[in-house]
């Protein structure tokens, strides 16, 4: 086999896995989501299939896969089918530059591997910035190709909605670049090793707390959810950009929301909370000895982090109101986008300070 | 109107709560504490089912007495109480027995009912009556006009124990559609 053909087949390899475990990961949010909400609200959540209910996202699946294929009179078939394509694959492919574990190489017949990211370009943030955006033409293109005022008021809505909060995403990070100097995200986990006081959020000289609340607002906004979920409004517009769509569409456009809140949690989790890094310096299992298995704990610390930010996404939810749409942007506009503002001049200034009296 | 120094200080506790996101805290926090004290109040519906009052208006039923006879006289009253429309008396008399009816046929569209037990009431001998039985739902609506047997049946399985013969309960008790040679004899 040539090298070429080996690199090929490792890479596959690599996106495969890494496909496999966001697909687990949206699967088990879809039942955690029910099960927390359910929890927080006294209820049981789903119960009947499996033990616990465990096995109900296998089932939504199997549901979904089998339902009828709906294309609404009047549709613009060609977009309505591309749609959800154009929502789902921006979601996934993300996926690419964020390192779920320590940044290591394993050596396969010969060549360098890095096993915990597919890929670790130099601009990997910019990159992931640059896909979502493409996630929103799904939305639109959903609601515009469906035919239907629901679905062209929910798409518009929520291009609004999307196209402000991007911006304050975009913002809210320029202080962990600047901190950094780098745009690669293993680079950036990378200089916040050592303890949590090295994390971005706590960081000296310049804490990137106000830029972390805008970025957790701001990505529960871009991802549409609760309180933030306008676009997809069920008291007020049916279902959204996506009231016409049913079935395996129907799945790509939920599985893309739920893909969005794993990416932007991996984002957080890497950008302001030191990604695979313990909050302890070094790793307790290299403190003991066991060096060559310090990977795990990086890769459960990153879980652990991820997975704690998800369950922000539905204690929010389970929580907080919708609010009304001139709020909404009155927010974005007025209030987070100077904040986020704010915080480049000051991040820069004191990194500028810092580095002079170094 | 004048800032004092206590509404100043005020304005910015306001503001101080603002900013950290107070209120939104309160309520997360109620959200919690609900996820920790986890207590749900869900009933698995078909696997648990609650324990219903013995009020409980649920499917209409068709006695008997205990000697297996219908109780019902073919009177037509629950079809006039009823609001609904629900039942079809055809009244005939008992043949060879002039002085006594009965109900030759007898329907009920349960698909119209709202379960208000006005018949119920109405019935001058206690005919009808409310089972407890309320998981009646169908795939053919018309499963759902029963005929005076389904009713007979739906009373034989809910009502086990059944009254004696109104004649027979007690020696001052009022009787009717008794004809003159079934009369019992009443000790004096």
């Amino acid at each position: 086999m040539t090298e070429l053909g080996l690199r090929l087949a490792v890479s596959l390899a690599q996106i495969a896995a890494v496909m496999g475990i966001v697909m687990l990961t949206v699967m088990i949010l879809t039942l955690a989501e029910r099960k927390v909400l359910a929890w927080m609200q006294d209820r049981m959540g789903p119960m009947e299939v499996g033990f616990y209910g465990i096995l109900q996202p296998i089932a939504d699946g199997l549901k979904l896969f089998f339902k009828e294929d709906i294309v609404p009179a009047g549709a613009n078939k060609f977009l309505f089918t591309l749609a959800p394509i154009l929502a789902m694959v921006p979601a996934l492919i993300g996926f690419a530059v964020i390192p779920f574990g320590p940044d290591q190489t394993l050596d396969v017949f010969g060549i360098t591997v890095k096993p915990f990211v597919i890929s670790d370009i130099n601009i990997g943030i910019l990159y992931i910035l640059a896909f979502t955006s493409i996630g929103a033409y799904g939305i639109i293109l959903g609601g515009w190709a469906s035919n239907s005022k629901y679905s062209l008021l929910g798409g518009l809505r929520s291009a609004a909605q999307i196209i402000s909060y991007e911006l304050n995403v975009g913002l809210a990070i320029v202080g962990v670049l600047i901190l950094a100097g780098s745009l690669s995200l293993v680079k950036i986990t990378e200089a916040q090793a050592g303890g949590f006081w090295h994390w971005y959020v706590f960081a000296f000289p310049a804490p990137q707390i106000f830029a972390f609340v805008v970025y957790v607002i701001s990505a529960v906004a871009e991802t549409n959810r609760v309180p933030f979920d306008l676009p997809e409004a069920e008291s007020e517009l049916v279902a959204g950009f996506f009231t016409e769509y049913s079935g395996m569409r129907f799945a790509f456009f939920f599985i893309a929301e739920y893909a969005n809140m794993v990416l932007v949690s991996c984002v957080a989790a890497a950008l302001f909370l030191g990604g695979w890094n313990a909050p302890y310096p070094g790793t307790l299992l290299g403190h003991f000895g066991l060096e060559s298995l310090a990977w795990a704990e990086g890769v459960a610390w990153f879980t652990i982090k991820v997975y704690g930010f998800l369950f922000l996404f539905f204690w929010l939810r389970a929580t907080l109101p919708r609010l009304r749409y001139d709020q909404l942007m009155k927010f974005g506009w007025k209030v987070m986008l100077p904040i986020a503002l704010g915080n480049i001049v000051v991040t820069a200034i004191a990194v500028f300070i810092y580095q002079q009296m170094k | 109107m004048t800032t004092t120094a206590a509404t100043r200080r005020l304005n910015l506790l306001d503001w101080f709560k603002t900013i950290t996101f107070y209120e939104i805290l309160v309520g997360m926090k109620a959200t919690l504490s609900h996820l920790i004290h986890y207590k749900p109040i869900t009933l698995q519906y078909p696997h648990e089912k609650r324990t219903l009052p013995d009020n409980y208006r649920g499917m209409l039923a068709l006695l008997r007495y205990d000697d297996g006879t219908e109780k019902c006289v073919g009177c037509d009253l629950c079809e006039a109480a009823c609001p609904s429309r629900v039942i079809r008396v055809v009244s005939a008399e008992v043949p060879g027995e002039p002085t006594k009816r009965y109900s030759k046929e007898y329907y009920m569209d349960m698909t119209r009912c709202l379960f208000c037990g006005m018949c119920v009431d109405a019935c001058p001998v206690d005919a009808l009556g409310m089972t407890q039985e309320f998981e009646w739902a169908v795939y053919d609506k018309r499963q759902l006009h029963l005929n005076k047997e389904q009713l007979l049946a739906i009373g034989d399985r809910s009502y086990p124990v059944r009254e004696k013969r109104l004649e027979l309960q007690h020696p001052n008790v009022a009787f009717f559609n008794v004809t003159f040679k079934q009369m019992p004899h009443k000790p004096h």
